[in-house]
This record gives C-alpha cells, sequence and structure tokens, in this order.
C-alpha cells in the first residue's frame, strides 16, 4: 500500500479530474453509457492511486498543468474551461507529460467496465460469473457429418 | 530433522504427481507426497467477486515472476522469448490450465521413423491407450466419440456447448472443407463423481469456483487421500539425497515454518513439471553424481520444450455471447496435424478456438491494440470489440534442442534460498514456418466464419505453460535420462513422472498425456514391486 496522504487530491483537482475522466471516456452518442467523470469514478481512480505510487507523481503534475493553462485561459481552474477547449488543452498535457494520460486511462477502463450502470449499458448483468454461471447454446453438432465423411486423418 | 522413513516420496501435487499417488495408493505402501503450495479455496477464486478481470494480473497471474505468492519461486526467463507459467499449489498447473484436454496422436510417438526428425519414443500410442482411458474416466472427459483425428477412444461426458462463438467460427472450417471437433474438455459438463456440472461461469483460467473443471486437487487428490496417501502443503524440497551407494535415500524440505527436515525414502518420485524437476535434479549435486543427480547423459534440463503459440482474432459483426462458457475449450481443428513436405516444415499443429473476454479485459487489450483509444470515438471502437471477437490459438509442435535449456542461475534464488532455474530458449526456423503458416490459415477461416477484420499476434510470449523435455525417457542411458517406464538410468529407486519425460512434444496440450504417463509409470512400478531396483 502507498502513502495515502502522497494520493489525496485537493478539492480543486477532484474536480478537474472528473473533467479528463469525461474526456477519456465520454458519455455515449445514445446516453446508454455514462461519462467517466459523471459516474463518480474519481473515488476509485485515487484508490488506485494509493496503490500505483508510481503513477502519483505524474497525476499530480498533469493535473496541476492543467490548472496552469486554464489559468492562463482566464478560468479558475481546468473545469471552469468551456468544455470545447478542455480536449486541447488535455491533449497539450498529454504531449508535454507523456507519463500522465497513459496510466490515467488504464485505471479508468478498469474502474469503468466494472461499474453496474456501463454493465447494464452494455446489456450485462452487474454480477459476478459465480454462482448463477449463464446459459450457453449447444450449439448444431449435425454438421460434423461432413467432417466424419472424410474419414481417417491420422498416421500410425 | 528427520523424519520416519517411508516406501515413497512424491515431489509435487500437480496434474502427474495426483495421478501417481492415487494410483500407488492400492499397494498399501507408505506414501508421502510434498508440495511446496497449499490447498486452494474454491469459494475465494476470481469468479466469484466482481474484480475477477483484474485478478489476473495479480494473485491469479499466470507467471510466477509477476504472482509473487510466498509458495511461488522466481523463474529467470528472460534468455527466452517465452516466459514461463505455471502455478504452485495442491493441484499445480491444473488450478489455472484452461482444461483442454487432448490426446498425442499415434505418429507422435514415431517422429523420427515418421518424419526424420527428433527420436521416437520409447513406447507407443497402444501402450498409452489404457491409461488415457483410465485418466478420461478419473477426469472426467467431456467431447464426442468418433473425432477422424484419432483412433477411437472412449469420451464419458458430452461436449461442452459450443454457443453462438462455437457455431459461428465451425461455419468457417466447414466453409473451406477443413477438419474441426468439438474440444475434448477436462470439465464436467454432467454431474461426475461428486463433481458438479459446469455453469459456464468463462474464467476457466483463473481457477474454477463451481468445481467442475478437473483440476487435479478435485480428481485425483481426494481419491488418493481417502487411500491413505499422506500430502503435506507448504513444504518446498530443497534436494534429493544420495545415499553411499549412489541411490536415492529421500530427500530434504522445508517445512511451513521454515524448519530444514529430511524425509527419509526408499523410492523417491519427482513430479515438479519440466521446470521444477530439472532445477531439483541439477541442485542435487554429491560425490556421486557432481553434474547434479541422474546427470550422467549431460541431458537433465536440456530439450526443453514448449508449445509455441500465435493467436489470431477475428472481428464480427453480431454478438457471440463469448464471455460465457470455458474459455478455452470449445472446438479444435488438426488439419494441419500431420507432416505435408510441402508446407515448408515438418510436424504440424491444432487450432483452437477461445471464448471472447469480459468488459474489462476488453478495455485494456484494446488500450494495449491501439484498437479502444480514450476519447470521442472510444464507445463506438469498444463497441466493435466487446462481445464481437473471437481467438483461435495454435499450439505449435516444437522439436528438441540441446541448447533449449534449463540450468541453475548463479544468483536469483527463491524464499527459501534455493537457486531459481534459468531458461535458455530460442525458437527454432521450423517453429517460425510452422506459426507462420498457422497465422495464415486462421486468418482464412475467421474470414470464411464471417470476421470483417483479423488481428494477429505471431507469438504469444506470456505462453509457457506447456513444459516438456528437460529429463527424457529412452532405453539408451546416453540419450536419456530415465529409462521407458520412468526410472532414472543412473538412480534405480529415483522415478520422474512429469512433462520433463516428454521425448517430443506433438501439437496439443499435454497435460492428458502427463497424467497418463504417471498412471503408467505408477502400473510399471507395482508390476515390478518385488525387483524394482534391479
Amino acid at each position: 500500500m502507498g502513502d495515502a496522504s502522497e494520493a489525496a487530491l485537493s478539492p480543486a483537482e477532484v474536480r478537474a479530474l472528473a473533467c479528463v475522466l469525461d474526456l477519456l471516456v465520454p458519455r455515449s452518442a445514445d446516453g446508454r453509457l455514462p461519462g467517466a467523470g459523471e459516474l463518480g469514478l474519481v473515488a476509485a481512480i485515487e484508490a488506485a492511486l494509493r496503490d500505483a505510487p508510481g503513477l502519483r507523481p505524474a497525476v499530480h503534475l498533469g493535473l496541476a498543468a492543467l490548472a496552469e493553462r486554464a489559468r492562463e485561459r482566464g478560468a479558475e481552474g481546468f473545469d471552469a474551461l468551456p468544455a470545447a477547449e478542455r480536449r486541447a488543452a488535455l491533449d497539450a498535457i498529454a504531449a508535454a507529460q507523456p507519463a500522465f494520460v497513459p496510466g490515467l486511462v488504464f485505471h479508468t477502463y478498469v474502474a469503468y467496465y466494472r461499474h453496474d450502470r456501463v454493465l447494464l449499458g452494455l446489456g450485462l448483468e452487474p454480477r459476478p460469473p459465480h454462482p448463477l454461471g449463464y446459459a450457453l447454446e449447444p450449439g448444431d453438432f449435425s454438421r460434423l457429418e461432413k467432417v466424419r465423411r472424410r474419414g481417417r486423418l491420422y498416421r500410425d | 530433522m528427520a523424519e520416519p522413513g517411508v516406501d515413497v516420496v512424491i515431489v509435487g501435487a500437480g496434474a502427474a504427481g495426483a495421478a501417481l499417488a492415487w494410483s500407488l495408493a492400492e499397494t498399501r505402501l507408505r506414501i508421502v507426497c510434498l508440495e511446496q503450495g497449499g490447498w486452494m479455496d474454491p469459494s475465494r477464486y476470481p469468479s466469484t467477486g466482481r474484480d475477477w478481470e483484474m485478478r489476473a494480473f495479480g494473485d491469479f497471474a499466470l507467471s510466477p515472476n509477476s504472482r509473487g505468492r510466498p509458495e511461488d519461486y522466481p523463474v529467470n526467463d528472460s534468455g527466452s522469448p517465452i516466459r514461463i507459467s505455471n502455478f504452485n499449489a495442491v493441484g499445480g498447473s491444473t488450478i489455472l490450465y484452461a482444461a483442454h484436454f487432448p490426446r498425442l496422436h499415434p505418429s507422435d510417438f514415431r517422429v523420427r521413423s515418421l518424419d526424420g526428425v527428433a527420436e521416437d519414443w520409447p513406447l507407443d500410442y497402444a501402450r498409452l491407450a489404457p491409461y488415457y482411458d483410465l485418466n478420461a474416466e478419473m477426469t472426467g472427459v467431456a467431447g464426442l466419440a468418433g473425432d477422424p483425428a484419432y483412433p477411437p477412444k472412449p469420451v464419458p461426458l458430452p461436449p461442452v456447448p459450443l454457443g453462438v462463438l462455437g457455431d459461428t467460427l465451425a461455419r468457417g472450417f466447414d466453409r473451406l472443407g477443413w477438419h474441426w471437433w468439438p474440444s475434448d474438455s477436462a470439465i464436467a459438463t454432467r454431474e461426475h463423481r461428486g463433481r458438479p456440472p459446469c455453469i459456464n461461469l468463462g474464467p476457466c483460467i483463473l481457477g474454477c469456483a463451481q468445481g467442475a473443471k478437473g483440476s487435479a486437487d478435485v480428481t485425483y487428490w481426494p481419491a488418493a487421500l481417502r487411500a491413505g496417501v499422506e500430502l503435506r502443503t507448504r513444504c518446498r524440497v530443497r534436494e534429493i539425497l544420495v545415499r553411499e551407494d549412489g541411490m536415492a535415500g529421500g530427500v530434504v524440505y522445508v517445512d511451513p515454518e521454515g524448519v530444514t527436515r529430511r524425509q527419509p525414502a526408499e523410492i523417491v518420485v519427482l513430479a515438479c513439471n519440466g521446470v521444477g524437476t530439472p532445477r531439483l535434479l541439477l541442485h542435487s549435486t554429491s560425490r556421486h553424481f557432481p553434474d547434479g543427480l541422474a546427470n550422467r547423459s549431460g541431458l537433465v534440463g536440456r530439450n526443453l520444450m514448449f508449445h509455441p503459440y500465435a493467436m489470431v482474432t477475428g472481428f464480427f459483426e453480431d454478438p457471440l455471447g463469448g464471455y460465457k462458457g470455458p474459455t478455452g475449450c470449445c472446438i479444435m481443428s488438426q488439419e494441419f496435424y500431420e507432416t505435408d513436405p510441402a508446407r515448408g516444415f515438418v510436424r504440424g499443429y491444432t487450432f483452437e478456438t477461445l471464448r471472447g473476454m469480459g468488459p474489462v479485459s476488453t478495455a485494456l487489450l484494446g488500450l494495449a491494440s491501439g484498437r479502444v483509444p480514450w476519447g470521442e470515438d472510444h464507445h463506438r471502437a469498444y463497441a466493435e470489440l466487446f462481445d464481437r471477437s473471437a481467438g483461435m490459438v495454435v499450439i505449435s509442435e516444437d522439436l528438441p534442442d540441446p541448447e533449449n535449456r534449463v540450468t541453475l542461475d548463479p544468483e536469483l534464488r527463491d524464499g527459501d534460498g534455493i537457486p531459481a532455474p534459468r531458461i535458455e530458449y530460442r525458437l527454432s526456423e521450423n517453429s517460425r514456418r510452422m506459426l507462420a503458416h498457422a497465422v495464415e490459415r486462421a486468418k482464412e477461416v475467421l474470414e470464411a466464419a464471417g470476421a470483417r477484420s483479423t488481428a494477429a499476434e505471431p507469438l504469444l510470449s506470456l505462453a509457457g505453460w506447456h513444459l516438456m523435455g528437460t529429463a527424457r525417457m529412452g532405453r539408451d542411458p546416453e540419450r536419456s535420462v530415465v529409462n521407458e517406464w520412468g526410472r532414472c538410468h543412473d538412480v534405480r529407486n529415483l522415478f520422474v513422472a512429469d512433462g520433463s519425460l516428454f521425448v517430443t512434444a506433438g501439437g496439443v496440450n499435454p497435460t492428458n498425456t502427463i497424467q497418463a504417463l504417471a498412471l503408467y509409470i505408477a502400473d510399471a512400478m507395482k508390476k515390478r514391486l518385488g525387483n524394482l531396483f534391479d
């Protein structure tokens, strides 16, 4: 376990990270799947950062750089930037700080695709495989007749 | 500290050790098995929790180096393009295996005679067939009789369901006129010997919480224990003792409390897999055997064979239901199993179809491959992958090469200070050609099945599941480590009963053959109990 204090995000960082998550996995066009930020995955990302000490500095630095860029644009923080400008800002910081986004994307995908709302949106039951398991179609074995007719395929 | 002497000590409680212990138990000999891992608790297997997919990267990772459980030993496999996968527990690597359970072909035992390469085995398919049959009953093999790729054989249980995915791929093989057949699977498709039936959980390779998969902890071990075999878990064997007369005298092991103990025994059986067994032999040096026990041939650790794997994935328009059902058991094809010189390589391979992946794995593998980007295009790209991909792996026959080997690492050690194995392995030109051929044929099948695109991984690196050849059997002591029934040429009360025995690898998963060999060796020992050491 890493040091929780090092991973703790400030309220401003939390707001910025939620916006970043919505850029990484936005709401789907049909509205069936939520954005990662609106799902409230920041807490899950914070938990992941506690166990990924190598990633924590990159996330803190990346969020700080986003905040600085927002201030340059006259906004209070990244979340205060107009939505249309956020992607460009994230692209610029991602290019300047290559360690920032990839680790964040990994943990975002992990948290996102385990969330009940996402699983339901995909048409899946939000549960582990066991103990209910799944029904599966037996399949059509009748077409094996064609294979049988070819006769022996092995050598002695 | 010395324990009371026993008749037989078996090292390793995996596929081979379990089958051999069960078979020998009827002799009423005092049998002790030492296993460095513990009993697994199926109620805590990953498929019982919502985080099941991520545990494949953690405590259920294939590589012992990633997993790092206390019972694991590290492996220096940096000198190999194929990395070692194993598991240390009662049941051994069958805890994580996919339960694909084919037999070798008759021709696999005669590769020198038929194809002019490698060496023939000192036994043939007919000799092993009764033990395959016994193993099918004990393990519970599901499949369908009548496969023209094999001599007739009993299949006790009905096949695993194909599902939409299996039906789709079968159509592809049919359209090309190629062989396919439901996989022989070590999966109880109906209740079998007290094991409940499979309920299509999916991740067999993370342990079977249902208990339907035929891992050795639920097949042979309960019967072996009832018959009186003693199994000591979390006991790691350090070396094999050698008596003044050059015979094995038992083993030295470290118990769960870290105390070093001696276990005297009249017979020692090694069942530690194709890496663990040569590691232990090479570490057991003595005045009689300065280069490692039973190693006068110099072949202990040499001729390491894997099954080089490739994987081709097809992407389809319609849902395949691929996250349901046994991951690695669906249908297989042996269209290209037997040698055809026109293909540019000798020997052959099997296609095994894979089910699809869960939602997290789809996202992460999509991320790694660049197919699932973050941003505006994310959902469109993800939807093209999730539940719409089907994989086919190629399991190709490796040929023995003495330069491919297991040695002892001069620096790396396990938690008890025992030198770790080091792997030196290179892929042969024959294997490269075979894999290249297979990848192209797999694409043809997937396209014939309706895939709109395909992606190939020409060599899977984390696929060192099958560890073979490092203490091979044969009649000539100069060219083999053990005789035709598993007894070391150099030490007449020391036996090997695991994948190390394989003379050649075949092009199929080895567990069924490993267990059939263990049962055959146990039978050979029982028949010779009066003069076993002559």
